[in-house]
């Protein structure tokens, strides 16, 4: 009865030509023995009977057809197809027209054009430096401007120093008569008159880096210069000596030397 | 056999390379080939000859639009009437099947299909008459494996390449579907003899 089954399952595959050899030996041996499996592949033929029934209508519509002039309908479907695709919508022959490729190396001048006129106006813009640079100025780092400017302070101190020592050095050292003589005349005037300029310039530079020692003597020499500027027209010998003692006993002199020395010691 | 097979095939993929150059001539030939072999599948699957035009037509126009994707080594002839196989079902599924039958639950092989036209027993006397509407009542894989096999004498080794299925997958399906038509056609061979 298991035999039965397992048989029954190649009946298909036996009807069909589709078992091995050894199967199908087996299989013919077992329904010589078998009356039941042999009936039960009678009707299994009937099915093939049947199936076979339907090749006259096959072999009929098979004649109905025509095969030679098929193949070229087919084509004509197909490579007419290709070379007449569906109409185009307005929107795509607006873009075939904008998209020929005869203006293939317009666009692509056009394209090139708009990169390299980027790439100039990138650098125009983002360069102003180079520009100012060309124009006399100059950019620096901040400490590095700080430390210009010291520079330009303690110089410009030092040079009003050293011509403020001269003069009074020249008021100090002449005789009463002479020093009266010497600040009434045009020169020593003119020289005064410069030295109070130029202590002005100094004064914002003097606060800014708080050269305190430095500010405290120049502002005293400010002060003297502009009290001989304003009374020196009628100025007599013993106020000029009274003067003159002053600034030795201040030790005006030896503080300016003594400044100066040290404003030089600090260059940078 | 296996010989003149592998040559054939050969020649098959000098004409398939032709066309995938869009070489008409080629194609022509091609389709005059292979054109009896798929409209005996789709006719003896539907039984209809205005279907089966229809699915050789589009079983091409597939094979032309796709033939970039056949290499060598394929056989020609499986490929091909995979393409008409996979047309088939969809035609039939669209066209023939009632909306709502196809369900996951329900497995193809397992189902049979709704009867259409189906013969009274009192009014059939022929094979054929009998014969047509049982195999229309087959699941969908059961009748194309039965198809394959009976008219189109395939190997059971080619349908399983053509339904991309394994070898007993297909000597289980060919068993149902024979199984099936013998319960289907009984009761009328009864009455008849």
């Amino acid at each position: 009865m298991m035999d039965c089954k397992k048989y029954k399952k190649g009946f298909a595959a036996f009807l069909y030509g589709e078992l091995e050899e050894d199967e199908r030996k087996l299989l013919k041996a077992h329904l010589e023995m078998c009356p039941q499996c042999t009936g039960e592949l009678e009707r299994l033929k009937e099915v093939k009977k049947g199936a076979n029934s339907l090749q006259e209508d096959i072999e009929n519509a098979m004649t109905s057809v025509d095969w030679d002039t098929l193949p070229m309908q087919i084509a004509e479907n197909i490579f007419k197809k290709e070379a007449h695709p569906a109409p185009e919508s307005w929107m795509e022959k607006l873009s075939r027209l904008i998209f020929r490729p005869r203006l293939k190396p317009v666009y692509a001048g056009l394209l090139v054009g708009i990169i390299l006129g980027s790439i100039v106006t990138f650098m125009v813009v983002r360069t102003p430096r180079s520009v100012m640079v060309e124009a006399g100025e100059f950019f620096a780092p901040r400490d590095f401007l700080e430390n210009v400017e010291l520079e330009i302070a303690r110089r410009d101190t030092l040079d009003y120093l050293e011509k403020s020592q001269y003069l009074l050095l020249d008021f100090v050292q002449s005789p009463s008569e002479e020093a009266a003589e010497f600040w009434r005349s045009e020169f020593a005037l003119q020289k005064t008159r410069d030295l109070l300029s130029q202590k002005k310039y100094i004064n914002s530079q003097l606060n800014k880096f708080q050269m305190a020692k430095a500010k405290a003597i120049c502002d005293q020499i400010e002060l003297l210069f502009y009290e001989l500027t304003q009374i020196s027209v009628d100025l007599s010998a013993e106020e000029i000596r009274k003067i003159q003692r002053l600034i030795e006993e201040k030790d005006l002199l030896l503080k300016i030397k003594l400044l100066r020395r040290e404003l030089k010691q600090s260059e940078v | 056999m296996e010989q003149e097979r592998t040559s054939k095939n050969e020649d098959v993929y000098i004409l398939v390379e032709k066309i995938k150059k869009g070489d008409r001539e080629a194609f022509m030939t091609v389709t005059h080939l292979y054109q009896k072999r798929v409209f005996l599948l789709a006719f003896s699957f539907f039984h209809n000859r205005e279907d089966a035009l229809d699915i050789v037509q589009e079983t091409f126009l597939r094979f032309y639009q796709k033939v970039s994707l056949y290499r060598k080594g394929k056989n020609f002839q499986n490929w091909l009437l995979q393409i008409a196989k996979n047309l088939c079902i969809d035609y039939y599924r669209k066209n023939y099947k009632k909306g709502g039958e196809l369900r996951k639950e329900n497995p193809i092989d397992d189902m049979n299909l709704p009867l259409q036209n189906e013969p009274d027993p009192h009014t059939f006397s022929d094979l054929k008459g009998i014969f047509t509407p049982c195999l229309k009542k087959l699941a969908e894989k059961q009748r194309m494996v039965f198809v394959m096999k009976h008219y189109n004498q395939l190997h059971y080794n080619e349908i399983s390449q053509i339904l991309d299925i394994s070898l007993g997958t297909v000597k289980s399906l060919h068993f149902k579907a024979v199984q099936n038509l013998r319960g289907l056609m009984a009761p009328y061979m009864g009455r008849q003899v």
